[in-house]
């Protein structure tokens, strides 16, 4: 199946500790963490996208029983919507560095949701002696490198995790995967996932020499990496650049020179924040007119008599 | 002091020019809700799968 659907289907064999190819190096720690989330008892053990499980069956990894099983819960998950869309890329050498990031194209609460990556290694040919038969180990994991809190909720928005990882020698480089997963760790249900072979990462996704790790505006061409308001976001990718979002222009417009106007829609603007709790992220740190620590009526007195005083 | 008429066919046409431009207003508005829904769901992503095995051979 993986082959058949190599686009949409993705696995990672977790290997029991008690039951490995002699020899080898197939059980991890993190082995135990994992099941325990599924509350694995017995294998052959399949959980799928997280909510889905079957338990035993095919002995010895003769699943071939299982097809009809296997692909009636792939159709019935493929092709479902989510808000998320992952991408992955980076640079491999003795030591990878990856950065994934997650993007959203509708909105969905962050509340447990957490971003899982993890490392396998594909086709590895091995003897089991227990079965006395050769078997090809399909994304083997090697290691789950971390878990993180997902903090976007909203569409448009992104998020990327970045970090690095070294090659064991005895990993053959070629058949090196990330997969990357995000997960509700309440309800266990994956809301997508995406596996890439390292080698065909793309450590500069837009070509401007800055590698993905090091640019602030990953996917747009900044070969200068122009930062006006320091806040690490390119200007080329900011859009609260601090340009136009200035203290008192909370609703972002400016005159056919691009220079921003304050004026009484932007004391409506603070006003339907007050009434509605409702901001966005380029409002935030323009609010707070008169600098205090609150953000209430008296910063809407504030910024009427900014405006009549013509201060902007 | 002079005092105008009212004239009830100039309230008349006011009342029906409002009316007809705020219901065009609402049909552009419904038409625009409709069109961003049907991108919306357009460029959604779609769900791949993903499989944990938890096996082993002996």
């Amino acid at each position: 199946m993986l082959d058949d659907y190599p686009e949409t289907l993705m696995n990672i064999e977790w290997h029991n500790p008690s039951f490995t190819p002699g020899n080898s190096d197939f059980d991890i720690p993190e082995y135990s963490s994992r099941a325990s989330m599924y509350g694995v008892g017995g294998i052959p053990h399949t959980q799928w996208n997280g909510v889905q499980e079957t338990v035993g069956g095919y002995a010895n990894g003769n699943w071939q029983a299982f097809i009809g099983t296997f692909t009636s819960l792939y159709n019935s998950m493929v092709g479902e919507e989510t808000p998320y869309e992952i991408s992955i890329n980076g640079y491999a050498g003795s030591e990878v560095s990856y950065d994934v990031t997650i993007s959203m194209d509708a909105d969905m609460s962050n509340s447990n949701q957490k971003v899982d990556i993890f490392v396998v290694e594909d086709n590895i040919w091995s003897y089991w002696t227990g079965a006395s038969q050769y078997h090809n180990a399909r994304n083997v994991a090697r290691d789950w490198l971390t878990t993180q809190d997902l903090t976007i909720s909203t569409a448009g928005e992104s998020e990327t995790f970045s970090g690095t990882f070294d090659m064991d020698e005895d990993w053959n480089a070629d058949s090196i995967k990330i997969i990357a997963i995000v997960q509700n760790y309440v309800s266990k249900q994956v809301y997508q996932v995406t596996a890439v072979n390292i080698n065909d990462m793309n450590p500069d996704i837009d070509d401007d020499g800055i590698l993905n790790g090091e640019d602030n505006c990953i996917d747009i061409f900044n070969p200068g990496q122009e930062d006006y308001d320091n806040d690490l976001i390119g200007d080329a990718c900011d859009p609260c650049d601090n340009l136009v979002y200035i203290l008192g222009n909370l609703n972002g417009d400016t005159d056919e020179n691009g220079i921003p106007v304050i004026d009484i829609m932007d004391v409506l603007s603070l006003v339907d924040f007050l009434i509605f709790d409702d901001s966005y992220e380029c409002q935030d740190p323009i609010l707070n007119i008169n600098g205090d620590e609150f953000v209430n009526v008296v910063d809407v007195i504030a910024l009427v008599q900014s405006i009549l005083n013509g201060d902007n | 002091m002079r005092y105008q008429k009212f004239d009830m066919r100039k309230f008349a046409f006011i009342l029906l020019f409002t009316f007809t431009f705020g219901q065009r207003l609402d049909d552009i508005d419904l038409a625009m809700q409709q069109l961003e829904s049907i991108v919306q769901t357009a460029s959604r992503s779609s769900q791949r799968v993903f499989v944990e095995d938890f096996t082993g051979l002996q």
